[in-house]
């Protein structure tokens, strides 16, 4: 049951609203709440099907419960102004829509809760610490949004490492079962392109949930089993959770308050792009019409520092980085037909961040994009989840096509003439199935949504349902994927890219034959992108940037100041950085033999400088390599703040956006420890004044019993 | 464990201590100046110990007899310190009853010197409960406990704390005692507290054994209040034969 927003049209004296169902019941309206004197931004909760609210449309004075506005619940799933409090945010009430949810609690300090298993909640009546094990997670959470109770005694929730060759046999996806649906290009959003998905990401909590490493698992289960046993004792294990988001604290709960108050910032980052070989804006030859090779740097996961998202969506980018690279290698680049252009988009799983504001700065024309003309774009090729492809001997890629045209059809053919020049028996591309509603979930959404009739394809592992059963999920990390389907994908891309670029019906054998993927890179890629040994420690990223970690993590991460500055280390991720490094390296032009590094001249327009960060000095090149800002449509960056554009329907996309923001938090962190009862200090200290007291006591007897013995001379 | 907790724990290492100071010690200058000095050459004996013990450290053993040593050698360090101690405060002794000869006014009495030996070893003990109890507590006073796997009955902070206390009565009275020993020559009062400083660090090493804290506290307790009867014994047998003697001279 989704939650929707509706409108309160008039308070009256006694605080209660009335309460009008707009016609068209999705829409999603600001509400004035005046409660308690205090005006407040707030989306009340409707549950269809309550029968408090039925039918009718008008329905005077449901309560509002609760005597102060503290009690009101104030949520913003699907609403305007989501904010992403990730890890501590307010639950629904399922049963009531607005009576006395959870109170809010501003700026909760630290909560010290006992440790409890999962198994045995039952038994407690006070807040507890509950540690649940993978397996358990999702039953977890359906027990919490049915049962109020329940999730009223949630302390916070810790959630066990758990043998991970154990989970590797069910799936385990936090994400919906349509990914972002609601930016679907097509009606028929029932379509699960991931059956594995609960949806439990997606959904409010206000109680932190944090995933335990292998040891602190070992020891906190252990403490967890000694509360069981001893259960009347004086003393008892607990959990300190030390994490304060700032907009719970402050009181702003959605997007466009917390944004105002600068207590939050938004989701974003810093998408590349880059044009195999560089454009030269200065000739007078007219533009070549652009073949768009697009790919994305960013997942997501139920815990935000720990997603690897290996083959949702790194596959691809490897796959992409191995196709420049053997692409690079071809020498007369200059005269391709068309212009080759790869686009590496962040922001994706958050409503499709990157692409949407890559299409906007298309639109407008400014500089991130300049030498790209939207009109000159034939077609574009989509690299998707391509990490699965492998199984039983043999490669499997699905071509989703956005419709049947002139330019899917010149794709195709490529990608067939590609497979042929590969000459693999165990290698197979097929188009996907017409059953399906549409092209998967994928940037090349968004260009449908501006455009009907762009036309594209989408590479992927699957067909109608997605290979990933670990989609969004910490567990899709580079065991769940395998090198030989990337090489055999990056292979199929390069020489279709390369077909596509020369625009020759039957490209000659002995040309394509020189386009190969080298393998070790791709086995290089993988161990740098999707491993924390070496991690982004290795030579390959190391030889291009300073890293600020060496776990990768494929978080958007927030945009920290003015989006239009070009990003420096501490303001991008570190993967952001490298694609641009390693794509600015892969299409620049030698520059006559003499490497020369940024100190010297390199001023003129079409010159770069990259490895900068490595030495100082870096290495000045020819190349047309651009970070293009991705943040949403929805957002303004004016005078040092954020603010939310309100919604109008010239950017439809922009209408279904939630505005994600992350709020500010200072530590977040969880202790255990041993807890003795309060009684039990009250008598010691009382045990150690009465010894004190006594002592005196005794002391002044003897005392006055020798000086009365010498008194007696 | 809270700052209730903390409190509490250091009341019982240090609240008899604090009685007496109070009571007896506070009253004159010369007291709080000889617990001062006596409180430094314990604090430096045990730097001394630790730092010649600390090449052999962790001792990381699972036997028991490396701590025996240890005991060992440390009780018989401060046993000859305890001497040397006896020996300055012999001299300053009759520096002091000099003095008062050229002014004229009275010389050390009995219940003088017993009240510098007990300062004496007030100054020993309150080493002792500081370098062993008080520098562990400052945990105590934050949320958490802790037990030791050695003795899981009674958190770690009480266990130290009840040790403290233990050891802060047998050195100070042992003190009066031992300095009652030399300035008698009485033999067995010298031997007796050498044997009770070694006998309760003995008994500390049963804390070593699991659930040996059970044992050993009451043990220590009643070596304790050994400690502190014979004390009173001794000073009551001075006192009535110092009375006896004023009697005779009178």
């Amino acid at each position: 049951m989704k939650a929707q927003c509706l409108v309160i049209k008039e308070i009256s004296k006694d605080k209660t609203p009335h309460i009008e169902l707009p016609p068209a019941f999705s829409k999603r309206d600001e509400i004035e709440l005046d409660v308690g004197g205090r005006l407040h931004f707030a989306h009340a909760l409707f549950i269809p099907n309550h029968s408090a609210i039925g039918a009718n449309r008008t329905q005077p004075n449901p309560q509002l419960s609760g005597k102060h506005n503290q009690d009101i619940a104030l949520y913003w799933k699907n609403c305007l102004g989501t904010s992403d409090l990730l890890d501590d945010l307010i639950a629904h009430a399922d049963s009531h829509p607005l009576s006395g949810s959870l109170a809010l609690d501003p700026g909760r300090g630290k909560v010290v809760a006992p440790l409890v298993r999962f198994d045995n909640v039952n038994a407690t009546a006070e807040s507890s610490a509950i540690l649940v094990s993978l397996d358990d997670l999702q039953s977890f959470f359906r027990r919490v949004a049915r049962d109020p109770d329940f999730a009223r005694k949630i302390g916070g929730v810790l959630v066990e490492a758990g043998n991970d060759l154990q989970h590797k046999l069910k799936g385990f996806s936090p994400a919906e079962k349509f990914p972002q649906e609601k930016f679907a290009p097509y009606q028929n959003i029932t379509h699960e392109w991931n059956p594995n998905g609960s949806g439990i990401m997606w959904n409010a909590y206000n109680f932190p949930v944090l995933l335990l490493s292998t040891n602190s698992t070992s020891t906190l289960k252990e403490a967890a089993i000694k509360n069981e046993k001893h259960n009347k004792a004086h003393n008892v294990d607990v959990a300190e959770f030390d994490l304060v988001m700032q907009t719970t604290k402050a009181g702003t709960h959605n997007s466009e308050l917390c944004l105002r108050e600068k207590t939050c910032l938004p989701l974003g980052g810093y998408s590349v792009w880059s044009s195999l070989p560089p454009i030269d804006t200065l000739s007078s030859e007219p533009a070549k019409s652009i073949i768009l090779a697009v790919t994305s740097m960013d997942s997501a996961s139920f815990f935000r520092d720990k997603s690897f998202g290996a083959d949702s969506p790194i596959s691809g980018l490897i796959a992409m980085l191995a196709a420049v690279d053997a692409l690079s290698h071809i020498h007369d680049l200059n005269s391709f037909k068309k212009q080759l252009v790869f686009v590496v988009f962040t922001g994706e799983s958050w409503g499709y961040l990157g692409s949407r504001r890559f299409l906007h700065e298309l639109d407008l024309q400014s500089d991130s994009v300049k030498g790209l003309n939207s009109s000159l774009i034939e077609t574009v090729l989509e690299i998707g989840s391509v990490g699965k492809g492998y199984s039983n001997g043999v490669k499997t890629f699905f071509a989703h096509a956005t419709g049947v045209s002139l330019a899917t059809n010149e794709t195709l053919n490529a990608l067939n003439q590609a497979l042929a020049s590969l000459k693999s028996e165990s290698l197979l591309i097929s188009t996907a199935k017409s059953s399906n509603p549409g092209i998967p979930p994928s940037s090349l959404m968004m260009f449908l949504n501006k455009n009907s009739r762009a036309s594209g394809i989408v590479l992927e592992d699957f067909d109608a349902m997605f290979s990933n059963e670990f989609y969004h999920c910490h567990l899709d990390d580079i065991s769940n994927i395998n090198s030989t389907s990337i090489v055999a994908a990056a292979s199929l891309i390069a020489r279709s890219l390369y077909i596509l670029a020369n625009d020759v019906k039957n490209s000659t054998a002995s040309d394509l034959s020189v386009i190969n993927v080298n393998t070790s890179l791709v086995e290089e890629l993988l161990v740098c992108l999707l491993s924390c040994d070496p991690g982004l420690s290795c030579g390959l990223v190391k030889n291009y940037i300073s890293p600020s970690n060496t776990c990768p993590s494929s978080y958007v991460g927030v945009l920290l100041s003015d989006p239009s500055s070009t990003p420096y280390p501490g303001q991008s991720s570190d993967i952001s950085r490298f694609v641009w490094n390693f794509l600015a390296d892969k299409t620049s032009v030698r520059k006559d033999n003499a490497v020369s590094n940024c100190l010297q001249a390199c001023n003129s327009s079409s010159d770069m400088c990259i490895k900068l960060e490595t030495d100082g000095k870096g290495v000045c090149i020819t190349s047309t390599t651009r970070y293009v800002p991705a943040y949403s449509t929805r957002l303004r960056f004016e005078s040092g703040a954020w603010s939310i554009i309100p919604s109008n329907s010239s950017d439809p996309m922009g209408m279904v956006d939630p505005v994600w923001t992350e709020s500010n938090w200072e530590v977040i962190g969880v202790r255990v420890y041993t807890r003795q009862d309060g009684t039990y200090d009250q008598l010691i200290l009382l045990g150690g004044v009465a010894l004190t007291i006594s002592s005196y006591i005794a002391i002044v007897v003897a005392k006055t019993y020798i000086a009365k013995s010498l008194k007696r001379d | 464990m809270t700052v209730a907790a903390g409190l509490g724990y250091a009341l019982i290492a240090l609240g008899p201590s604090l009685s007496l100071f109070i009571s007896v010690i506070s009253k004159k200058p010369f007291l709080i100046l000889t617990v001062l000095s006596s409180t430094l050459l314990w604090l430096v004996s045990l730097i001394v110990l630790s730092g010649f013990w600390r090449a052999f450290l962790p001792l990381k053993s699972t036997t028991w007899w490396p701590y025996g040593i240890l005991v060992l050698t440390s009780i018989s360090f401060q046993e000859v310190l305890r001497v040397f101690f006896w020996k300055v405060y012999k001299r300053l002794e009759d520096m002091l009853d000099a003095f008062a000869d050229r002014l004229s006014k009275p010389r050390l009495l009995l219940n003088d010197k017993m009240q510098i030996a007990l300062a004496g070893g007030f100054g020993h003990a309150m080493a002792h409960a500081v370098f062993f109890c008080i520098s562990l507590l400052t945990p105590a006073f934050g949320p958490a406990t802790y037990y030791a796997e050695k003795c899981s009955q009674i958190p770690f902070f009480l266990v130290s704390a009840i040790l403290a206390l233990a050891f802060v009565t047998i050195h100070t009275f042992s003190m009066v005692i031992a300095f009652n020993g030399y300035a008698e020559a009485n033999k067995v009062d010298q031997f007796f507290v050498p044997g009770i400083h070694l006998l309760a660090g003995t008994l500390t090493l049963i804390n070593l054994a699991p659930g040996g804290c059970i044992i050993a506290i009451p043990l220590l307790y009643f070596v304790a209040a050994l400690t502190l009867m014979h004390c009173g014994k001794m000073v009551h047998r001075r006192l009535v034969e110092n009375r006896g003697r004023q009697d005779d001279l009178e």
